[in-house]
């Protein structure tokens, strides 16, 4: 499965270490982007097959980064999966309004991150309805 | 012939006895004629007193007859007949004294009837003048009395001497007694009039107050009730304008508040003027306690207050102090353009309206006072939501690395550990795990205080739950030697309510109970149904709760003194519970006895099997139910339909679907056609077959093209998955779903499902 890639967008580097460290073990390639803006280059550049988006981004946010996926037909049919960790706002209604295809809470479970990634990349874009 | 003896009737004495039965006959009528005009009009005595001068004079052949009364020392002439104007003029000039001078004098003081043969020979009589201008020469008089005091008297003419008979005195007599009465009546009457209208501006003025009374507590408008006041107290103490001042005690001064019968311009003008408290009429009505009034502006010392009011015509003014509880509040001041005097009467009427506004200004001042601190009290609140979802937020990234990394350690994901290693980083991975409980815990409960908690419906069975609650908490008390039972009424099967929170509740009661119950004590947990709903109860034998901490304990971080030196926990598991079990539509409660124990018991309703949405974005509106069981399609659908002003309720299979249009009688209802149990056709072939629920438009929205069934079926609209707001919209608008005055947008998102 080494030929599956998956572009992590997340501004915290330890976070982003340790999503890193646990897709790359369960066999995934991963690239990492530190900001939305890039993470959108790196995706047209070489599109990804999964895209785990932080939702509270410096510089454009995870959705405006989404919007831009959506609107170029290189990365339009790639799931994007939100990371969140907001708190008050109903993060997941949020999410999914923005269009998102799946949603990740912070903090992440190491055990399942694996299976639930998986199950992203099966059920594809708007995979959840 | 029997020689019958009797007094033969002369020809004189048959014309004495006619001319004595027509006296009797005309006195007779004169007397009918004066009690019909008492009887006509009691109140107007001059009427009844004329009457009395005219029958009097007619019957005894004078050439005048007056009624005198006394007024103070002289008389005054109220009725006459036979009298020239210019005598009476004369008279009012030159009026009789009661003293012996005059016929009626002598009357008055003798307070006996008496007659002067011819006053031109009396040696007594001391007013010629008199006898002059009314030319009479033997005149007869007759007291009128109130029980026994001479209040006038009738007094009778002839030019030409010719006394008066015994008979005479006698008619005049009654005549005079009639003309006593009418008057005693009259003063009666009068008397009632008064008290009548004393009577009538009593009820005025309690009307009056009642009305201000009621405004006092009615109205929060302070100026409104003020007004009210001022113009009442105007009219009532009928005087021509006024104001009501309110003390600034800060600055010691007056500020005018309200006023009635007051130009624009003195308005103006005393909102400009410093009306202070130490050097002001009004202010010396507040320092004293005492009303102050003064008689004519143009001679009074003017202070600021009063040159303005002088400079507008203004004569005469009365201030009252306005006081509550011994605080000076302000005065109230009313004013008439003529210099005078104002009565008692005046200024206690006055004092009471102060006092009212008074009332009136303290209420409006506590009001305000409480507006301001639940203003304070709502951003102290948001302040804090704010705080701790940005403290949540801040708190999770890093926990997400210490638990995260843990985890990786663990998993053995690159290279083993050794025994300590592997303790440490349990130690770290339990302690992240607990913040983020605690995280969790706030988290939760500033949604559910925010009305944002979400709830999922899905049927689950009660026993399961409880089981693996128990499980979780089964290490916890195996070490303290607690046991654990549970107690199941044979009814209770599978209900329907978020199994996740009510697990969370269930968990939370057992592991509180575990952690305060002694060690070697024992926990049970007792389920059944009654006809509330699923009652759940956890009981300890732990020490217990004291009265005075049983409510408190349902606070935010309290622990009401039973475990404040233990660390574990956040302190806020038991408001969250409740929160959360009220959400579901139940209430919970707690038993305790100190020393024996405590039990925490819930109770959630069953048989609600379908919910508006918890964000209540819309009050009111039409109801629309939407037959669903994707949540995120549920979540959209329910945005759109708050957004254009309609109130979604949710149903997660068909027979929740149509037990909601029945109960709610919708003005639609959107309906998929992938549904567990019976699909969406069941569902559609079922409402259309019940005449209650036939005509509810639906609007089948799915993923499947089949649009001629369901058209067949009786669906109104068909739209196929994924669907934007405005279709949704447009569809429950053609189906006539929509309020009729539409909202703007609140959701603009235009996202598909």
């Amino acid at each position: 499965v080494s030929d599956v890639t998956i572009l992590v967008v997340e501004d915290n580097d330890k976070n982003l270490k340790l999503i890193r460290d646990v897709l790359q073990f369960a066999g995934y390639a991963v690239v990492s982007a530190g900001s939305g803006e890039e993470g959108v280059e790196l995706a047209l550049e070489r599109p990804p097959d999964l895209v785990l988006m932080d939702l509270q981004l410096p510089g454009i946010g995870g959705a405006e980064a989404l919007r831009r996926l959506r609107d170029s037909s290189r990365t339009r049919l790639i799931p994007v999966v939100a990371v969140t960790a907001f708190a008050m706002r109903d993060d997941r209604e949020d999410a999914m309004e923005a269009g998102f295809d799946g949603y990740l809470s912070k903090p992440i479970s190491v055990t399942s991150l694996p299976a639930q990634v998986r199950g992203f990349l099966q059920a594809g874009v708007n995979g959840s309805d | 012939m029997t020689n019958v003896t009797s007094t033969p009737t002369t020809g004189s004495d048959r014309d004495r006895l006619t001319l004595e039965l027509d006296e009797a006959r005309e006195q007779l009528d004169a007397t009918n004629e004066i009690l019909a005009a008492i009887g006509r009009s009691a109140s107007d005595v001059d009427a009844v007193l004329g009457a009395v001068v005219e029958s009097a004079r007619r019957l005894c052949k004078t050439d005048a007859a007056l009624i005198n009364l006394l007024e103070g020392d002289t008389f005054r002439v109220a009725a006459a007949a036979g009298v020239s104007p210019v005598y009476l003029d004369y008279m009012a000039n030159h009026p009789i004294m009661a003293d012996r001078a005059s016929m009626v004098g002598r009357v008055t003081l003798d307070r006996r009837a008496q007659q002067i043969r011819d006053v031109l020979t009396d040696p007594g009589y001391g007013r010629p003048d008199v006898q002059r201008v009314g030319g009479f020469r033997t005149l007869l008089g007759v007291p009128m009395l109130i029980e026994d005091e001479v209040i006038g008297v009738l007094l009778m003419w002839r030019n030409e001497i010719g006394p008066f008979t015994d008979h005479a005195i006698e008619l005049v007599t009654t005549f005079a007694a009639q003309a006593a009465i009418a008057i005693r009546n009259a003063d009666l009457v009068h008397a009632l009039q008064i008290r009548t209208s004393e009577l009538a501006d009593k009820v005025e003025q309690l009307e009056a107050l009642h009305e201000i009374g009621q405004a006092v507590s009615s109205s929060l408008d302070l100026d409104e009730v003020l007004t009210k006041i001022v113009s009442h107290a105007v009219q009532l103490t009928d005087t021509d304008g006024g104001s009501l001042l309110e003390l600034d005690l800060a600055a010691r001064e007056f500020k005018i508040r309200a006023a009635y019968g007051t130009s624009p311009a003195l308005l103006d003008s005393l909102h400009q003027a410093h009306i202070a408290l130490d050097s002001t009429l009004v202010g010396r009505a507040c320092l004293e306690a005492q009303p102050q009034m003064v008689y004519d502006l143009e001679t009074a010392k003017l202070d600021p207050h009063l040159s303005r009011l002088k400079e507008d015509g203004w004569r005469s003014v009365l201030a009252v102090p306005m006081q509550h509880e011994g605080t000076i509040v302000g005065a109230l001041v009313v004013r008439r353009r003529s210099p005078g005097n104002f009565s008692d009467d005046v200024s206690g009427l006055l004092q009471t309206f102060a006092s009212q506004s008074a009332l009136a200004i303290v209420n409006a001042r506590l009001y305000r006072e409480l507006e301001q601190k639940s203003r304070e009290l709502q951003v102290a609140s948001r302040h804090k939501s704010e705080f701790l979802a940005s403290m949540s937020h801040e708190l999770r990234t890093p926990l997400n690395a210490v638990i995260g990394f843990s985890e990786v350690l663990l998993q053995r994901m690159f290279g083993d550990l050794n025994e300590r290693q592997e303790d440490y980083l349990r130690d770290i991975l339990s302690s992240g795990r607990h913040l983020l409980d605690l995280l969790n815990d706030i988290l939760d409960l500033s949604k559910v205080e925010a009305g944002r908690m979400q709830f999922d419906r899905s049927q689950f069975d009660v026993l399961t739950v409880l089981q693996s609650s128990l499980a979780q908490v089964r290490g916890a008390a195996q070490s303290r030697s607690i046991a654990l039972s549970l107690d199941l009424s044979p009814d209770v099967g599978e209900i329907e309510t978020d199994e996740l929170r009510f697990k969370q509740v269930v968990l939370n009661l057992l592991s509180n109970a575990v952690k305060f119950t002694t060690e070697g004590g024992a926990v049970d947990v007792r389920a059944s149904l009654d006809g509330e709903g699923l009652r759940v109860s956890v009981s300890d034998n732990g020490i217990g709760i004291a009265l005075e901490d049983r409510e408190r304990i349902f606070d935010s971080f309290e622990r009401a003194g039973r475990a404040r030196n233990q660390t574990e926990g956040t302190g806020l598991g038991l408001t969250l519970s409740r929160r959360i079990v009220e959400r579901l539509g139940g209430r919970m409660w707690l038993e305790s006895e100190v020393g024996i124990g405590s039990t925490f018991g819930f109770v959630i309703p069953l048989g609600v099997r379908w919910e508006t949405q918890p964000s209540g974005a819309v009050e009111t509106g039409p109801v629309v139910v939407i037959v669903e069981d994707d949540h995120h399609s549920i979540e959209l659908l329910s945005l759109y339909l708050e957004s254009a002003g309609v109130r979604p309720v949710v149903a997660h299979d068909g027979a929740s679907g149509l037990a909601a249009v029945r109960h709610l009688n919708p003005s639609a209802m959107i309906l998929d056609i992938r549904l567990p149990g019976m699909d969406g056709w069941g569902v559609l072939r079922e409402l259309k077959s019940d005449p209650v629920t036939a005509s509810v438009p639906v609007v089948v929205i799915t993923m499947l093209d089949e649009r001629p069934q369901a058209m067949s079926l009786g669906a109104a609209e068909y739209l196929i998955k994924p669907v934007g707001r405005e279709a949704v919209v447009d569809a429950l608008g053609r189906v006539g779903a929509l309020p009729s005055m539409p909202l703007s947008d609140v959701v603009a998102n235009q996202g598909e499902l």
